[in-house]
């Protein structure tokens, strides 16, 4: 074969050879019809991930439950927060996966897309405005854009009004437009605006059905993590309740397999709206009121479904500690408190009654025999604990604010020194002092703080209690 | 004498001229030929004309030599005073033998001698060959033993000599090969076999060439190793074969179990995204060097994985070349940085004879329990198991026509209870060689294996480990106590019963099938033209099965589960082609040698993985059709890279050679920003004891200086590039998310790097040396850059923006204190440094390759410390034993020893035959997670002060990580074995029999107390990831083997 042949059949087997990305890429998403409507979908996938993310950490660095397994964080439930620490960047990283995600949507995927329609847009502007809250709620600051300038978490509680604002401008739901309307005043409350926090959870209470969730799909790698861990098929490695909070264990389980049953979170519920007034009719001083407040909310709570479950299995073992209560033991908040029956439930016997939406032991007694504001306080905390149990918001009312992670700050010239440290409050006790109790002769369990006692002992300090 | 090989050329034409010629009859001396013969002014020319028209003299000489001569005048009566007469105003040597005349320059006074006559009446004539391929030796040197009579082979190896009545021996040398010497007595005709010296420069090497090259002319090592070292040891793998026979790689086996992965490091790391494991070929055709887990299956990220290296083909191997990066692989262009080694097959012999050999190897394999905690765990978890292996191999041909087969059928049942390491390994190959005219040749070879293998869950698999269950205490999670060795004989026959049942319930399988071939045509249209084409393919196809039964979960979690069941399938299909040609010219000019070479390489490969998963799926059921849930997904990678070479050789007098090259490659996972990328070498190769000033020292046979610098590259993964959109389904909708964030700039990280060495044969080849020094800086290294937070993307994105260097020194040292004719002891020792930094990290964030948590362990990429060092916890404990506090994210040692290389032995004594081989290494560290567990779930209180204990239990367990660090300096017997052969002269059907024995893996010794090999290389980084090894989980040692072998070679 002579030269001048060989090389147009080199060349030839070249071109033959050609690779394509069988991967699709941005230009081509764009020019398919339809990118908004996958958009969406990426974007209700993305917040059960950042959902999983913020509940297997918030629930853990609470006093709510202790990891007694080898997974997840190690430091968490101490707590321990730095700013280095991996798990400080994936949250950070999951809130904002859900922001980036909700922003190219509306400036890159809505602009290239003339089927988009109003309710993807507002679905899009409410992503974008929860997930300002989650970064408002649980980090000191964060970049309210890509590699962006850090703000404040009081910025960013700010911008997510705007937000959630703009989803309500958008939309034609009745039930989507009370939930976004309940999530504004959410963000007011944090924020510390009783007057418009005032506003919005006054429309709101009565709306006693308002359930707003966000769902997992097990099938598809968007499960719910702390479902995994309340309601294990491994070898009794699991979070454990903190023992008085054991009656509401586990809110997320799953019959049959556990990838085609995850139990969704909800994200806003009716009963926020009570405990909010609550707060706001203390913050008055308006004790009647925030007592009638309380049991209207117990009315709410009562009229959730609940299931019965087969939770025999639960061992509470685990490699961490042991001398979990399994058997129905009294309890009691901490040694000066008096001990209580029914917080611990013996799983052995019978099947058990589980709260998959909201569940309480506060009674309609309690709250009307409050005499003070701090007592119905210590209630409305203690009923914030237990409404929102293993909906990863514990950590927020306990103060406790992630700093903004090292690979953000390597990578983002915008990043001070001033957000690298974590907030724990100085009432927060170290050294798993949150998860700690003790049992005595008798089985009976006393938790060495009551964290609700020490929310109302510091209810001044700036980190909790907005309205006080 | 030493001769020049023009001189010898010359001597030989004329020893030809006169052996033709002598046929005739006896010829007469110059001095007794009368010739008077009258000259005035004529030329030289002139007067040879007069004398050959007169005369049966004919005169041999280079043009050359006659040219500038001055005229001459003279009268005399003879021949022989009329060539002094010339020889005296001319300034020539002449040279007699038999009818022939040689006429040759002298080099200075010294060297002028009057005429030499040489009359010889025996004729001789024979075939120099290589012994072991039988090959013929073009240009050997035969020469009698205390003359300068000589002559050199022709291009069949075939040589013919007049010599002297009384000569009594032969002398007959080949660079590269074993000086013979072979008596004359009354024989005229010679076979002679020249053996490979092993020890000594000058042998023809194609890795990293394009073509077929002289070592002396480059300028770094080729380690060669040829099939005969190959054959005693009994491994089924390549890189555990590798292991102890590179000199400067290091070799490690990550895990015991069939198919586990390796790493594989010569000259460091030099990439922190990419794993260090060379590139592979067989006779020019690229392999997959998969060599950490897959994308989908494969092992999971902390997971013993499976390496494509594990079932690469063994039995059919020529020889292996291994160049370590560098300038060496500069013509493999982007991919090589890592080093290359190429496999060539069996294409028969030359000798006109069928050569085979059946081999049956058997034994038995145990467990290595050198490093287990609890002597009971051995018990529960081990078991000695049967190993049989069967060889057949044919080898065959002629000078025009060659060819080989080997079947091989091995069987295995491991050392692991249950038979879950089991291993049946099926293998056939052929390989062809023909000559296609005069002008053209054709090799071929194909390969296929099947290798299947079982595994048993190990390392950080979740939930019932065998060793996690034993070993790391975790039995104490299903109510055992854990400290096995303390337990009364019914206790242990309980938990014996569990673990053995859970061992019994496990069903993971894989499955490896896989064809190679190469086929090549090398063209020859001119002389000192070679045209070369290869092509070939390699296809592999690895099915991965794991059934999890209701039933092992139940009895594995204590807790009945019926819906619980699954069934995971991977299939990894690999589909590599490659395209070389490759031209090479060799020409001279005077003084000056020249070989030209110039050539384009292009590869493809496409690597598909689809995983189909059944879940709630009734026990029993081997298929996911059955179940309740299927999933699926599938993951496309194509690779194309191709480039052209060109390199120019130069060499003056044979003793000082440059080495010039450049390649360019271009590649769609290149940036759009990037263009080719250019790879240029230069090197420098002197063959100092060529030199007139060091031919008289007599025990120095060869000494070599050289240098170089050369760039090689790795490659960017396949459309990291690109920016893209990923899509899967979110409550059964299309759900859209950020994918790849892309780089417009990406192109591969280039190590440049700069080497000198000294390459020393002495004491006739019996002691050799070899030293070396390179630094390697890998610039615009492959990091990958965490994902910013705010931006969104959840993977990482490579960039080039870290530079690691990689020094040291590389020293092989070979001596053979006793060579007789019965005997001979040959030692081989090597000793490597590497010094190993992380120069600049651009500004990323440290990173983790291949570890855990931050909180836990890690291996982690940071700028200022070596790769993959161990970063967790350090724990410091008060006075009184109590643990005080914990500084994370600390520096716990390195993963990367400062010292390694390799030892070994082999006597012979007659028929008899010991060889043993080692490795060691100094200077690494690694963390043992086994004990940390064995700590946490309070199976031993050996590691941690007892106050501490007292004052805290078991909680600050994850606070002093440090504790659990240990140094992992060791030496490694690899194997030891005796070999005996007899040689049944009388039998018709025997040739040979060989009857062995060999122990794998006898003896360790190390400092840590975990094997110091035995560590996770699950690369977290992903497919083909960087992985410095350094974490010891839950894995399972390299067993112990004890075979016998009888092979015999059939006549």
């Amino acid at each position: 074969m002579k030269l001048r042949n060989i090389l147009p059949v080199f060349s030839l087997m070249i071109f033959g050879a050609c690779v394509e990305n069988p991967n699709v890429t941005e230009e081509i998403f764009l020019d398919t019809p339809g990118p908004s409507k996958s958009w969406v979908t990426g974007l209700r996938g993305q917040l059960a991930s950042t959902m999983s993310t913020i509940l297997i950490n918030t629930e853990m660095i609470s006093d709510n439950y202790f990891n007694n397994s080898t997974l997840y964080s190690k430091v968490f439930d101490a707590p321990v927060v730095d700013f280095t620490d991996l798990d400080v960047n994936i949250l950070q990283r999951e809130v904002g996966r859900l922001r980036e995600m909700a922003d190219y949507g509306l400036e890159t995927v809505a602009p290239a897309d003339p089927s988009i329609e109003a309710e993807d847009l507002a679905y899009m502007h409410f992503c974008r405005g929860f997930a300002l809250l989650l970064a408002g709620e649980n980090f000191t600051g964060l970049p309210i854009d890509a590699l962006g300038e850090v703000v404040g978490w009081q910025t960013l509680l700010e911008t997510a009004i705007e937000e959630f604002d703009l989803a309500i401008a958008e939309s034609s739901d009745a039930e989507a437009i009370d939930a976004y309307q309940l999530l504004k005043a959410r963000t007011y409350y944090k924020l510390g605006d009783l007057a418009n926090t005032r506003n919005l959870a006054n429309t709101l209470v009565g709306d006693t059905s308002l359930l707003f969730m966000a769902g997992f799909d097990g099938e598809n790698g968007f499960g719910n993590q702390l479902q995994g861990a309340l309601f294990p098929i491994g070898p009794n490695q699991s979070f454990e309740p903190l023992p008085r909070l054991d009656f509401l264990d586990p809110k997320y389980f799953n019959r049959g397999t556990a990838a085609t049953d995850q139990r969704p979170v909800a994200l806003a519920k009716a009963e926020e709206a009570y405990l909010i007034m609550m707060e706001v009719l203390l913050a008055e001083n308006n004790l009647d009121d925030a007592q009638a407040m309380g049991v209207a909310l117990l009315d709410v709570v009562e009229g959730r479904s609940t299931e019965l479950l087969d939770d025999s299995g639960e061992t509470r073992i685990g490699p961490n500690r042991s001398g979990y209560p399994t058997t129905a033991v009294r309890i009691r908040e901490d040694e000066n408190s008096t001990f209580k029956e029914g917080y611990v439930l013996d799983r052995r016997t019978d099947e058990i009654t589980t709260f998959t939406v909201s569940g309480t032991r506060v009674t309609r007694d309690e709250i009307n025999a409050t005499t003070t504001v701090d007592e119905l306080l210590y209630l409305v905390y203690r009923l914030r604990q237990e409404v929102f149990i293993s909906e990863g918001r514990r950590s927020s009312d306990l103060g406790i604010r992630f700093p903004v992670s090292e690979t953000e700050q390597l990578n983002n010239p915008n990043v001070g020194d001033a957000f690298i440290q974590p907030v724990l409050p100085m009432f927060i006790p170290l050294n798993g002092g949150m998860d700690a109790f003790t049992v005595d002769e008798a089985g009976d369990v006393t938790m060495l703080f009551d964290m609700n006692k020490v929310i109302v002992d510091n209810k001044t300090s700036e980190d909790i209690v907005p309205f006080m | 004498m030493k001769l020049s090989v023009g001189q010898l050329l010359l001597i030989a034409l004329a020893c030809d001229l006169a052996f033709a010629t002598g046929l005739k009859g006896q010829a007469e001396n110059v001095f007794d030929v009368k010739f008077e013969m009258s000259v005035k002014g004529r030329s030289i020319h002139d007067v040879f004309e007069e004398i050959e028209s007169k005369t049966d003299f004919r005169f041999f000489f280079e043009k050359k030599v006659l040219k500038g001569r001055p005229k001459v005048t003279f009268e005399e009566k003879t021949l022989g005073d009329a060539l002094n007469s010339i020889s005296e105003q001319a300034r020539l040597n002449f040279r007699q033998v038999n009818e022939v005349i040689a006429v040759t320059e002298p080099k200075s006074d010294k060297d002028k001698k009057p005429v030499e006559v040489l009359l010889y009446d025996k004729n001789l004539q024979g075939r120099v060959m290589d012994a072991e391929t039988g090959e013929p030796l073009i240009g050997a040197t035969v020469q009698v033993k205390g003359t300068s009579m000589g002559t050199i082979t022709d291009a069949k190896g075939n040589f013919r000599l007049s010599v002297p009545d009384d000569a009594e021996t032969l002398v007959i040398s080949y660079i590269g090969f074993e000086t013979q010497e072979v008596s004359i007595a009354n024989q005229t005709t010679f076979n002679v076999s020249l053996k490979q010296n092993t020890s000594f420069l000058g042998e023809v090497v194609v890795t990293g060439q394009g073509a077929g090259i002289n070592e002396n002319r480059i300028s770094n090592k080729v380690e060669v190793i040829k099939a005969e070292e190959l054959e005693n040891i009994p491994s089924q793998r390549i890189d555990q074969l590798l292991s102890a026979k590179l000199p400067n790689a290091q070799i490690s086996l990550t895990g015991g179990q069939a198919g586990a992965t390796s790493l594989i490091r010569a000259r460091g790391v030099n990439s922190a995204f990419l794993n260090s494991t060379p590139i592979f070929y067989i006779d020019g055709v690229r392999m997959d060097n998969l060599n950490t887990r897959g994308t989908l299956g494969g092992g999971n990220a902390q997971r013993a994985a499976i390496s494509s290296i594990a079932d690469i083909p063994m039995d059919n191997i020529e020889r292996i070349e291994f160049i370590n990066g560098g300038a060496a692989t500069t013509l493999y262009g982007a991919d090589a940085a890592n080093g290359v080694i190429q496999i060539f097959t069996k294409k028969g012999g030359a000798s006109s004879k069928t050569d085979i050999t059946f081999e049956v190897q058997t034994g038995i394999e145990t467990p290595t329990t050198d490093f287990l905690h609890f002597e009971r765990s051995e018990d529960l978890l081990f078991q000695n198991g049967f190993y049989q292996k069967y060889h057949l191999g044919i080898n065959g041909g002629n000078e025009d026509f060659g060819y080989s087969f080997s079947g091989n059928f091995f069987d295995n049942e491991g050392s692991q209870f249950a038979d879950n390491n089991a291993n049946r390994k099926i293998d056939f190959s052929t390989g062809f060689r023909a000559k296609l005219g005069e002008k053209v040749d054709y090799n071929s070879s194909f390969i296929f294996v099947n290798n299947q293998f079982n595994r048993n869950r190990n390392g950080n698999q979740g939930g019932y480990t065998g060793l996690w269950f034993a070993e790391s205490g975790s039995s104490t999670l299903v109510g055992f106590n854990n400290r096995l060795d303390e337990l009364t004989d019914a206790e242990f026959d309980e938990i014996k019963a569990y673990a053995h049942r859970a061992e019994e319930l496990q069903d993971n399988e894989i499955n490896v099938n896989r064809f190679i071939t190469s086929q090549s045509f090398k063209y020859t249209p001119i002389n000192n033209l070679e045209l070369k084409f290869t092509g070939g393919i390699d296809y592999r196809l690895q099915t991965e099965q794991t059934i999890i039964t209701n039933e092992y979960l139940s009895h594995t979690t204590q807790n009945e589960v019926n819906d619980e069941g699954s069934i995971t399938n991977v299939d990894r299909d690999y589909f590599g082609i490659t395209l070389e040609f490759t031209g090479q010219y060799k020409w001279f000019a005077g003084d000056f040698s020249f070989i030209s070479t110039a050539g384009g390489q292009l590869f493809r490969n496409e690597d598909r993985q689809v995983e189909f998963v059944g879940t709630n799926i009734r026990d029993g059921a081997q298929v996911i059709s059955d179940a309740a849930i299927r999933n699926s997904d599938e993951f496309l990678i194509e690779v194309l890279n191709y480039g052209i070479y060109v390199q120019q050789n130069i060499g003056y007098q044979d003793k000082v050679f440059l080495d010039l090259g450049v390649r360019g490659d271009r590649n769609p996972a290149f940036g759009d920003n990037i263009g080719t990328q250019y790879y240029p070498k230069v090197g420098l190769s002197y063959l100092a004891s060529d030199e007139p000033f060091l031919q008289g020292v007599d025990w120095l046979n060869s000494l070599r200086i050289r240098g170089n610098y050369g760039l090689a590259g790795n490659l960017p993964p396949a459309f990291v590039n690109e920016r893209t959109i990923t899509f899967t389904g979110f409550q059964g909708e299309q759900a859209a998310f950020f994918a790849n964030p892309g780089n417009d700039d990406l192109k591969p990280e280039q190590t440049t790097t700069i080497e000198a060495g000294i390459d020393v044969a002495m004491f006739n080849n019996r002691v050799s040396f070899s030293v070396s020094r390179y630094n390697a800086t890998t610039q615009d290294a492959l990091f990958f850059v965490p994902p910013t937070p705010s931006t969104g993307f959840d993977q990482s994105q490579l960039s080039n923006v870290g530079e690691i260097e990689n020094k040291g020194w590389e020293i092989s040292v070979n001596v053979e204190p006793i060579r007789t004719d019965q005997s001979s002891l040959r030692f081989n020792f090597s000793v490597n440094t590497l010094d190993n930094e992380v120069v600049s990290s651009g500004g990323t964030a440290p990173f983790n390759i291949n570890g855990f948590s931050a909180r836990t362990i890690q291996t982690v990429v940071e700028e200022g410390f070596p790769v993959g060092y161990l970063r967790g916890n350090l724990g410091v404990f008060g006075e009184n034993g109590v643990f005080e506090s914990t500084t994370p994210n600390s520096f716990l040692g390195t993963t990367l020893p400062d010292l390694y290389g390799n030892m070994g032995l082999a006597f012979d004594y007659g028929n008899f035959s010991l060889f043993a081989n080692a490795s060691y290494q100094q200077g690494a560290y690694a963390h043992s997670f086994d004990q940390q567990f064995r700590f946490l779930y309070q199976a031993s209180e050996d590691i941690i002060p007892a106050a501490e204990i007292e004052a805290n239990g078991r909680s600050n367990w994850l606070n002093f990580t440090n504790e659990f660090i240990e140094k992992t300096d060791f030496i490694k017997v690899r194997d030891i074995g005796v070999n005996y052969t007899i040689t049944p002269g009388s039998s018709a059907i025997f040739n040979r029999i060989t009857i062995g024995a060999n122990v794998v893996n006898p003896l360790n010794f190390a400092s840590s107390s975990f094997d110091p090999e035995a560590t996770q290389s699950g690369a977290a980084q992903g497919q083909g990831g960087a992985s410095t090894g350094g974490i010891s989980y839950a894995v399972y040692s390299a067993p112990r083997q004890f075979l016998t072998t009888v092979r015999i070679n059939f006549k």
